[in-house]
């Protein structure tokens, strides 16, 4: 089984963060793993111990800038920069979908162009035992054991199909090459296989830690049920869930509309993680299936795929691709008067407009700020106790005074 | 397919027993904003079974048209049946803008109508206006498009444009516009809509649904809001102090404004103190109570805040509020640059003032 993770390296900082007219530039500034894809770790990690398969971790961004997150999770790393502490035991592969047309993608494009990379990456392995069906029609059985030995090797074939592992010596291939199995069978097998493939599990956090959006889960769903013709559902904000060796089906628990829903789908499905999951302890019955579903393990090398590679139209992908654009941003503004106990001058009584050294002052408000005005005035003003140092009282009296029972729409 | 010919400002409403949930009159307001600017309709849609009194209740806060399907197969939620009814609506009538509540349910619902529609999607905002917007890389003015306005991760808002598609989708965080005041003499069209369902859109089953139980605790509805942050694990001299100590004069003040003053009042937290998890704090500061980013936007008449020292992520959840009070013996806290009334003092000798303040009254 095919367990893709969507990923994300964020600004380690929020004080980092550099923008040109309010796009990320995110080869600027050092990133790290999405605080949020820890619960899409550990959620894979869990699939993978109850259904066997692998791991793929995929990310868009700047190669400089997810290499280090990616280096980091090949396996768990006790003291890392770029990724949390995470109980699993690495991910078997890891894909960066890097390329210069990419930048500046908003949501959208950013959905679009991960579809692009789950469907590149489903299609490899479709293509691997395509390669693998042909060499068993066209090629004497040793031929095709040698190449099943190479796609294995190269980590695209399960256990049960070909396997080097001394508990897996009944593999399909070993027992074609035995000539315990016919052709027809091992077709017929493979066959089976590629059906199974489509038979995958996405897995996403519920949002990120800079953007804070939360849609690239259920748009890249939407975007690959377009590419593969059928719909890939999409299930958000699941705190809970399980998966089934026996039916493949998962069980999910969310909360949404007000309402807790326990709910069920097929695979393949999309689920985005929310932040207060825990793993179930995957259920020991199954270990045999789980091991020959297996892979033959973890790939070292990280694979950088472009906008080409991944097949991506360039009038869909980046700043070019995105229908929303950033527009400037702007401080919070400041209120526009402020006192303070203790410090702000106030006027504690109201005054009409008034004459002094032939200049006119006011009209003044009990609680206005006194301000610009000379100081002799300022003083008299004191002395006569119109004006004062703003108070405790005087705050209570203006916060809490004039609060009346208005009646709100509810 | 021309980008004029899209008009009317949708919102996307969420029936709760025989009415719409605030957060959906919200939207009704935050429409009618815009749609008034623009000289369209503000357009209901509801999705769902039994859903009259939420039609009535729409155009009683403000909707022009309902555009609704009211079928039993639609009667519970489900993602994929939902994004298909609501963009047959939209491909039929096309609005000119689409909002949506930035809840669950919204976060669940809008990314996906939105990429199927093929139109952009502004996430989390917390204003919207019209504006003519100058794009310079092709040196075109998009005239009166809706600037969606959110919180920047930084210091700041930024405005998101969806200059060249429609309609131009936005959702709403709660709490940022006040519904209008109901008026049951409105008259609306209703348009009802009558989807077929598609059997691959039922791939996802809904087995059980349980009702969240509701909350006491009504943030969002409170007149005066009083907040507590971390400074209340010390005194003025930087001494410790039970928070134990904190929590019951806020409570005490909140129970005083409310008695006294005969107004709503709510005890707010942020999420610093909530995730501190303290021992003492059990059960009595839960996250139902958290102001801030990550929880509860609240735009009350007065607020109060307690040793919060005001990080962005709080701002964003009580910028709105009418008068804001700092309370917090650090006076270089970042609260004081935002707070109308600012109190540079020990919580523990202010807090017991204002109690015998309200107290004589």
């Amino acid at each position: 089984m095919l367990i893709v993770c969507l990923l994300k390296g964020v600004p380690a900082k929020t004080t980092q963060v550099v923008t040109v007219s309010g796009v990320l530039k995110r080869e600027e500034m050092e990133l790290v793993l999405n605080p949020h894809d820890v619960k899409v770790l550990e959620a894979a990690y869990y699939v993978k111990r109850t259904m066997g398969g692998k791991i793929v971790g995929i990310s868009m961004g700047p190669e400089p800038k997810i290499a280090p997150i990616m280096n980091d999770l090949y396996q768990p790393v006790e003291e890392s920069r770029f990724v949390p502490h995470v109980s699993y035991e690495g991910l078997d592969e890891r894909i960066i979908l890097s390329d210069r047309k990419m930048a500046g993608a908003d949501t959208w494009a950013t959905s679009y162009t991960l579809a692009c990379g789950i469907k590149r990456y489903l299609e490899n392995h479709h293509r691997a035992v395509d390669m693998l069906l042909e060499s068993v029609k066209t090629k004497p059985a040793q031929e095709a054991y040698a190449d099943a030995e190479k796609l294995y090797s190269e980590n695209m074939l399960p256990n049960y199909i070909f396997s080097k592992l001394p508990t897996l010596r009944n593999s399909l291939m070993a027992r074609y090459l035995a000539g315990e199995v016919g052709k027809e069978e091992v077709v017929s097998e493979l066959e089976r296989h590629k059906q199974a493939l489509n038979k995958f599990i996405i897995l996403a956090g519920m949002k990120t830690s800079d953007g804070e959006t939360g849609n690239t889960g259920p748009q890249t769903a939407e975007a690959l049920s377009q590419m593969l013709g059928r719909l890939v559902p999409s299930i958000a904000f699941v705190k809970d869930f399980e998966i089934s060796p026996e039916t493949g089906h998962v069980i999910a628990v969310r909360k949404v509309g007000g309402v807790i829903q326990k709910l069920r789908t097929t695979l393949p499905c999309l689920l985005t993680i929310e932040a207060h999951y825990e793993p179930r302890v995957p259920s020991a019955s199954y270990q045999k299936t789980v091991r020959a579903n297996r892979y033959a393990g973890k790939m070292k090398k990280t694979l950088v795929w472009d906008a080409e590679y991944i097949g991506a139209d360039p009038q869909k992908i980046g700043f070019a691709g995105s229908p929303t654009i950033v527009g400037p941003g702007y401080e919070i503004g400041k209120p526009p008067t402020q006192k303070f106990v203790g410090e702000t001058l106030v006027f504690k009584k109201d005054f009409e407009k008034f004459e002094w050294n032939g200049k006119s002052y006011g009209p003044f408000k009990r609680g206005d700020n006194v301000n610009n005005l000379p100081e002799e005035l300022v003083k008299k003003l004191k002395e006569e106790q119109a004006v004062g140092v703003f108070t405790l009282e005087d705050l209570f009296e203006e916060v809490l005074g004039g609060l009346k029972v208005v009646a709100r729409a509810v | 397919m021309s980008l004029e010919q899209y008009r009317d400002v949708w919102a996307y409403c969420v029936k709760e027993d025989d009415h719409i949930t605030r957060p959906s009159r919200e939207i009704l307001a935050a429409a009618r904003k815009v749609a008034d600017q623009l000289e369209q309709d503000v357009v209901a849609v509801l999705v769902g079974y039994g859903l009259n009194g939420a039609v009535d209740d729409a155009i009683a806060h403000g909707a022009d048209k309902v555009v609704y399907a009211d079928e039993p197969w639609l009667k519970s939620y489900q993602c994929l049946p939902y994004t298909r009814v609501i963009c047959e609506m939209v491909e039929k009538l096309k609005p000119y803008a689409f909002l949506f509540v930035a809840d669950e349910l919204g976060r669940d619902l809008s990314p996906r109508v939105a990429y199927r529609l093929n139109t952009g999607l502004a996430t989390d905002n917390i204003n919207l206006a019209v504006e003519d917007y100058y794009y310079g890389p092709t040196n075109t003015t998009y005239k009166k498009i809706i600037a969606q306005i959110r919180p920047d991760f930084a210091t700041r808002v930024a405005k998101i444009y969806t200059p060249r598609h429609r309609p131009q989708i936005a959702s709403i965080r709660p709490g940022n516009f006040d519904p209008l005041p109901p008026d049951p003499t409105r008259r609306g069209q209703k348009i009802r809509f009558t989807p077929q369902p598609h059997e691959e859109d039922f791939v996802v089953q809904v087995l059980e649904e349980t009702p969240v139980p509701k909350s006491t605790v009504d943030l969002e509805g409170a007149q005066v809001v009083v907040s507590l942050g971390l400074g209340i694990l010390r005194d003025g001299r930087g001494n410790p102090r039970n928070p134990r100590e904190g929590y019951e004069l806020g409570s005490k003040l909140v129970e005083l404004i409310r008695e006294k003053l005969g107004v709503k009042a709510e005890l707010g937290a942020t999420r610093a103190l909530i995730y501190a998890e303290l021992k003492e704090l059990e059960g009595l500061i839960t996250s139902e109570r958290q102001v801030g980013q990550t929880g509860k936007t609240v735009a009350p008449e007065v607020y109060i805040a307690v040793g919060i020292s005001g990080s962005v992520q709080h701002r964003v959840g009580m910028i709105r509020s009418k008068k804001i009070v700092a309370i917090n013996n650090d006076p270089q806290a970042p609260i004081f640059q935002l707070a109308h009334y600012g109190v540079k003092a020990d919580l523990y000798e202010v807090l017991p003032k204002m109690i015998e303040y309200l107290e004589k009254r």
